[in-house]
């Protein structure tokens, strides 16, 4: 299948990743804000995919470069001339604040599937940054992630009484309530 | 103390200041342990690849702190404060008591 670089999809693009490296036998998940762009069909827009993935760089260099992605010594970023979006492979391990990630969504696409994030998981991701660094814009995210997709609130207020974090759960539960009363009202 | 666990001394100064102050910039960490700051850069971005801290830019400055989303943060802190307990009194006043309280621009002193 021929492939658009200039006009690949962020979803389109982890699937490409993540059937190459699996192609080589090696495993990975998105992370970050590509799956805040996916689960809100890009109301906020990601310029990068952050993987998690136990292989070595090395191997990961390996597996990327038939796709024409290459990183610079001691990044854990790779770019590919004409696309739009870079990668990142973070280091593991894949946790939501001191939480392992336990369940994983599959996304078809037609370039393969990948692994992500699930809601849930994902709104607790952009809340660990608001927890930790008063981040507006992850606040933002999280409550974009829990309007638009099915997500389990009592596990997310469970985790952030565990993370430390109660008081800041009311400002996300409230931020989201308040959200959800405004797309009612829209026409 | 820890030198061997995390692979060199550098990297072992660089975690027991940032346990001392919370918060550190290359050529500050540079100046107290009087190193080349070329280590100090190598060391913290290792360390910022693993995510075992984050920086941000203050101004010109690169300032670091321990990731507080690196899910293993606590029992590193616990590790690194039973370490640093055992720090020889002389090197713990010459290396992790430097004055950090404010002080009024224009003071003399």
């Amino acid at each position: 299948m021929k492939i658009d670089w200039k006009r690949i999809g962020i979803a389109e693009l982890a699937a490409l990743v993540s059937e190459k490296l699996r192609g080589e036998g090696i495993d990975s998940l998105v992370v970050g804000g590509a799956c805040v762009s996916i689960y809100t069909h890009n109301r906020y827009e990601s310029g990068d995919i952050d993987f998690i993935s136990y292989a070595a760089l090395k191997l990961l260099d390996a597996a990327l470069s038939p796709l024409g992605f290459s990183r610079k010594r001691y990044s854990r970023h790779f770019t590919r001339d004409n696309c739009p979006f870079f990668i990142e492979f973070v280091a593991p391990p894949a946790a939501v604040g001191k939480e392992p990630v336990r369940s994983r969504s599959e996304l078809p696409t037609k370039f393969g599937t990948f692994v992500m994030l699930t809601p849930t998981d994902c709104v607790k991701d952009r809340l660990a940054a608001f927890f930790h660094w008063n981040d507006g814009q992850a606040l933002e995210q999280a409550v974009m992630v829990a309007q638009e997709q099915p997500v389990n609130i009592r596990e997310i207020k469970k985790w952030s009484a565990e993370e430390g974090f109660s008081d800041k759960f009311g400002v996300f539960s409230q931020a989201l309530k308040v959200s959800r009363g405004e797309k009612r009202q829209r026409p | 103390m820890l030198e061997s666990l995390f692979g060199n001394a550098t990297v072992e100064k660089v975690l027991f200041y940032l346990t001392a102050y919370g918060e550190g910039y290359p050529l500050g960490m540079a100046r107290t342990f009087n190193v080349p700051v070329n280590g100090i850069q190598q060391q913290l971005r290792r360390l910022e690849n693993g995510g075992i801290v984050v920086s941000r830019l203050l101004g010109n400055v690169r300032l670091y702190n321990m990731n507080p989303r690196y899910p293993f943060l606590a029992e590193l802190n616990s590790l690194l404060a039973k370490a640093f307990a055992f720090v020889p009194e002389d090197e713990k006043a010459r290396y992790y008591r430097e004055r950090r309280r404010p002080r009024r621009a224009g003071k003399p002193l």
